[in-house]
């Protein structure tokens, strides 16, 4: 749908409207397209309505009035677009979107907190292939000898091996298993957010 | 009398009503968002923050108790219109029963 700007007689109302569209799209640039120009077209329409309701006063009052009922874009859109990026990211599971929504959502409550704090993790995962091609003779999965029981996911230097009795069991698996385990815990997490989102709206 | 805390329940009233006000005020008709807050005023004389109502249908939508379409208009600014879908009839008959009894109790405590 084309997005029609609202014409105004004076070029001072045409000025304040045009700031304060040119806002509302800096709000929600991190949304999708779609979402943005639903939002720029609901508040467009909202702001030529209330001018039609309105149409004794003189333009420019009307105008202020309106904008001012309707708040700071920057106030009165962040719960809207926390919530639309939280869906798009629990849709896409692009890192970027779930980063920004985490971010967005930050102060909605304490389980966004720790799912920030989860995904952080994966970056522990992340840092561990690295080292892995830096350090392949001290970084990987150690087991205690003769015992089926995971000792260490990480570093050990060569004298704590000897001291425990710790062998390294996956080798030139390590790199695969942990890009694996990396996607694998990554899709489970935002699932986590996905599922935690629904029970949110119940 | 204390007043400041009469100004503070009242927001907190109307607060916790808006959502069940526009589900009602949805019931038999469909609405845009402006003509939807003249609604609520005519009715309730509630003045509510306009621009928090656009953040509460995005929420009745997620929640599946409302919907909304785009319709093109001859002034060439289309208005995106409101209503109720079937889980929102069913969930706002709920509300209805839950808020005649509670009202009825009210009604009681207040004799």
């Amino acid at each position: 749908m084309k997005i029609e700007a609202i014409q105004f007689e004076q070029k001072a109302s045409q000025r304040i409207y045009n700031d304060y569209m040119k806002r509302i799209k800096k709000a929600t640039n991190s949304l999708s397209k779609d979402n943005q120009d639903d939002i720029y077209m609901e508040f467009n329409s909202h702001i030529f309505e209330a001018i039609q309701y309105k149409n004794n006063t003189n333009e420019i009052d009307s105008l202020l009035d309106i904008i001012e009922k309707l708040g700071a874009p920057e106030e009165v859109l962040k719960p809207l677009v926390a919530d639309k990026k939280l869906e798009q990211a629990t849709r896409t599971f692009n890192p970027v979107h779930v980063f920004r929504a985490l971010i967005l959502n930050f102060t909605n409550g304490i389980s966004y907190v720790i799912f920030f704090i989860l995904y952080l993790f994966l970056f522990g995962f992340v840092f561990l292939i690295f080292a892995k091609i830096f350090n392949p003779e001290h970084v990987g999965l150690f087991i205690k000898e003769h015992s089926a029981s995971i000792f260490v996911l990480g570093m050990m230097s060569p004298e704590d091996k000897l001291h425990s009795n710790a062998v390294e069991i996956l080798g030139n698996w390590f790199i695969p298993v942990m890009i694996l385990s990396t996607f694998l815990f990554y899709f489970l997490i935002t699932l986590l957010l996905k599922f935690k989102k629904s029970i949110n709206q119940k | 009398m204390n007043e400041t805390f009469v100004t503070n329940w009242k927001s907190q009233v109307k607060k916790g009503t808006l959502t069940f006000i526009i589900l009602n005020v949805l019931k038999n008709n469909e609405y845009y968002g402006y003509e939807l807050i003249e609604q609520i005023r005519n009715h309730t004389e509630i003045e509510i923050a306009e621009g928090t109502l656009y953040p509460l249908m995005n929420r009745l939508k997620t929640e599946d108790l409302v919907i909304s379409k785009w319709v093109e208009q001859e002034t060439g600014i289309p208005r995106k219109y409101y209503s109720l879908t079937p889980a929102g009839i069913a969930t706002l008959s709920q509300m209805n029963v839950y808020w005649e009894n509670l009202e009825k109790s009210i009604k009681k405590i207040i004799k």
